[in-house]
């Protein structure tokens, strides 16, 4: 599948087969220190990205010694980088969680000399070669424009659609954003999209609730990502709406969802696993001092019910769980 | 910040009585003083009274209107060097925010900037130039009217910046070339008639001003990126076209008609033929050779690009060239080359302290950077290469916003318009944008956009 977006420079996607590593490579990294910052430890996504990166840091004899939760907090961001600083490992990989007010505390890395790899998301004013050596994301676009794609099959003429986006300034989730409502309006333009946004992922059953009570024709729903997206169909389901929904990300309660057991009619689903080595082979390559692609980025993949149990294999490396299974007729 | 405040502006009318404080002559003085703060040559009262000349009582007066107007704030203290510590005289940049735009031949960029320049959010997608003009004015609409709900909710738009593909005329006898566009020139057969301009500025009540990409790009450099701080530079941008950004003085250089770099024309010599630096080193020529030599097998990694079904451009090539693909980085090698040769005469004509080469094809390789380096290296005076760097540009895209954002804010603030709009507190207030603005109203009404951004 072709890269539809472009990086936050406008940079033109380079492939993850670009970071590929050789035994020499390999050889030459045994021994260095690597932390990791992410935004959050409590999503599969990251865990699953989390283990891509630590098995091939593993893989190639460099130590993990640091993996830090943020909990989506800008301040424990800045004070971990801050304390990582201070132990100067070689290399920092982060998932920048804000934009402006995590800016400088990421740029002191690179000032410190260590080499910072970014995950997802690059803090406007950094600059890829001088603040960051490289970011590695999923094409958000992308991710956008399949899910666009996949509700206007279930959408009716002249339908009105909702859009739940998040409310902090996050290139991943502006990019998806940004191509789902320009997507959706050039394929479908009789479709009328009214948009509210959450903060906090406990407040994206709220708003969902807030945004169909305000629009009470919607005909269905976009969320940014799935745990929003599992929070907002749980709380419109309590308060009486059943709507078609469409998210990112091939969670496990997504996926029992988009199965058959709830709302979600389509999921464009990241590569957490396969991330996680891509951005492990960039820091390896940053390290080396051979120039690692600006941005590095791996193409979502569309999954329907139809391709759930395959797909959830080829996203998370292991079985999909029981009730999608069951859902889909494949066990008794 | 101090608030204006009603009494606050009588008190100071009664102050200014009998005193030269009159409003048609106090335009330049606060221009004048507006600027200082705002390119921080002076940040205390005693440092503006000592650059600009004014007394006292006149800066005094001065900074009193523009805390009025919201521009420059005092809240904040300096540092003491032996009695009170002096009060900070701040050029409040987020008084206004300018959407900037820049329109390449296959892709889209975004943003908005505070009134320093400083690039708030941006956003790139691909995108086709070729596209009918008003298809691209709409999409463009709708991307900043997203902008302007997530970035400028509660402030002032004061301008629109757009950095295009082509030549923009230079300045015309009579008119500062810091002007705003009030007609849209014909970038592109299809632009002309097509009241590009004219609907941005209607739709979003604001100037625009206009600026070639490697214009805007060197701008960009020079004020956010490698050229920082320096006085003489040399961009090079290499794509489809092949072109140059000049700094001289610290200032880009537009030359008399705005078509200043146009290296690209330029015929060079290869290995068997003759043509122009376009032709024979941009990114057509080398996705050509490209395919050429995936065709052959003389290229492993892009026959297996084409094998798989896809397309081999440009970029594709610089990257098989990174990647070590022997033939790739040959057709690399071949049009650095050439475009050293170029760069090397421009070199030993300005003597430039740095030269940054920009570009999707240089920035993704190493190939081409190395060696524009050994041509320019090679056939330049050593006076002349003695300190010269010669570097590739990390801003990429980002560039070209940022520079259009320096356009904006360059113009909004050059002295003589300043001083057209300064007592009403925005440009957008500048008599001649609102006898635009009173002329495009008269115009038949634009047609309605086919894309909407949400609505909340």
């Amino acid at each position: 599948m072709s890269i539809s977006g472009l990086g936050p420079h406008g940079e033109r996607a380079a492939p993850p087969e670009r970071v590929a590593l050789l035994p020499q490579d390999i050889a030459a990294v045994h021994g260095l220190r690597v932390a990791l910052v992410m935004h959050t430890l409590q999503s599969d996504w990251a865990r699953q990205c989390l283990s891509g990166m630590v098995g091939t840091f593993g893989d190639c004899g460099m130590a993990v010694i640091d993996v830090v939760d943020c909990g989506f907090d800008a301040q424990v961001q800045i004070a971990a980088l801050d304390r990582l600083i201070l132990e100067a490992p070689d290399a920092i990989i982060a998932l920048p969680v804000g934009n402006a007010v995590v800016a400088q505390a990421h740029a002191r890395v690179a000032a410190a000399g260590i080499k910072l790899v970014l995950l997802d998301n690059v803090p406007t004013g950094l600059l890829p070669g001088k603040d960051y050596a490289a970011l590695v994301s999923t094409d958000n676009f992308g991710l956008g424009k399949i899910a666009a794609e996949a509700l206007a099959d279930h959408l009716p003429q002249g339908a009105e659609v909702g859009l739940l986006g998040y409310d902090a300034d996050f290139f991943a989730t502006n990019e998806r954003e940004i191509a789902f409502w320009q997507c959706l309006q050039l394929i479908r333009p009789d479709v009328t999209v009214y948009q509210a946004r959450f903060a906090t992922i406990a407040q994206a059953g709220a708003a969902a609730c807030d945004l169909a009570a305000r629009h009470p024709e919607l005909a269905g729903m976009f969320v940014v990502w799935d745990t929003p997206a599992i929070a907002a169909e749980t709380a419109l389901k309590a308060a009486g709406w059943t709507l078609p929904m469409v998210t990112v990300d091939l969670g496990r309660e997504a996926a029992i969802s988009l199965a058959g057991a709830g709302a979600i009619v389509a999921i464009a689903a990241q590569q957490p696993f396969r991330q996680g080595v891509a951005v492990a082979q960039t820091t390896i390559l940053a390290l080396l001092d051979r120039s690692p692609p600006a941005w590095v980025a791996l193409p979502g993949i569309a999954v329907t019910a139809d391709n759930v149990v395959e797909s959830f294999q080829t996203v998370w490396r292991m079985p999909a769980p029981r009730e999608v299974l069951l859902c889909r007729k494949l066990v008794r | 910040m101090r608030k204006s405040d009603p009494s606050l502006t009588q008190a100071n009318a009664a102050r200014g009585k009998g005193r030269p404080r009159i409003v048609e002559t106090a335009g330049p003085s606060l221009a004048d003083i507006l600027n200082l703060v705002r390119t921080g040559r002076a940040t205390t009262r005693q440092e503006i009274e000592r650059t600009s000349q004014f007394s006292r009582a006149v800066v005094a007066d001065r900074l009193g209107t523009l805390t009025e107007l919201g521009l420059v704030d005092e809240s904040e203290s300096g540092i003491a060097t032996g009695g009170r510590a002096p009060r900070l005289v701040r050029f409040v940049a987020e008084r206004g925010r300018i959407l900037v735009a820049t329109l390449d031949q296959t892709a889209l960029g975004v943003g908005i900037a505070d009134l320093s320049g400083r690039l708030l959010f941006e956003h790139h997608e691909a995108a086709d130039l070729t596209a009918p003009a008003a298809t691209v004015c709409d999409r463009l609409v709708t991307l900043f009217r997203w902008i302007v709900d997530r970035h400028a909710a509660g402030v002032q738009l004061w301008g629109i910046s757009l950095s295009v593909p082509g030549v923009v005329p230079g300045p015309v006898p009579g008119i500062a070339d810091t002007h705003f566009l009030d007609h849209t020139p014909p970038i592109l057969p299809s632009w002309e008639g097509s009241g590009f301009v004219e609907t941005l500025t209607q739709r979003f009540n604001v100037p625009v001003w206009m600026r070639s990409s490697v214009e805007t790009m060197t701008m960009g450099e020079l004020f956010a990126g490698a050229g920082a701080g320096l006085q003489t530079m040399l961009f090079i941008k290499v794509g489809m076209r092949i072109g140059a950004g000049l700094v001289i003085d610290g200032r880009l250089y537009r030359g008399a008609q705005g078509a200043t770099g146009l290296i690209g024309a330029l015929p060079v010599q290869g290995a068997n033929r003759t043509g122009t630096l376009d032709a024979m080193a941009g990114s057509e020529m080398i996705a050509q050779e490209g395919r050429a030599a995936a065709m052959s097998g003389s290229s492993p990694v892009l026959a297996d690009i084409q094998r798989r079904g896809g397309e081999v451009n440009a970029i594709e090539v610089a990257q098989a060239a990174q990647m070590g693909d022997a033939a790739a980085i040959e057709i690399l090698s071949q049009s650095g080359r050439l475009i050293g040769q170029v760069v090397a005469t421009l070199a030993n004509t300005l003597n430039p302290q740095i030269i940054v080469l920009s570009g999707s094809i240089a920035q993704t390789n190493d190939i081409l950077l190395a060696a524009v380096r050994e041509a320019v290296y090679g056939a330049s005076h050593p006076s002349v290469t003695r300190d010269l760097r010669i570097l590739r540009s990390q801003l990429g895209a980002s560039a070209g916003l940022a520079g259009a954002a320096m356009v904006a804010t360059e113009a909004i603030f050059a002295q003589l318009f300043l001083r057209d709009w300064v007592m009403q507190g925005t440009p957008v207030a500048h008599p001649a944008f609102v006898q635009l603005v009173a002329k495009i109203n008269t115009m038949p009404a634009p047609t309605p956009l086919p894309l909407q951004p949400p609505a909340i």
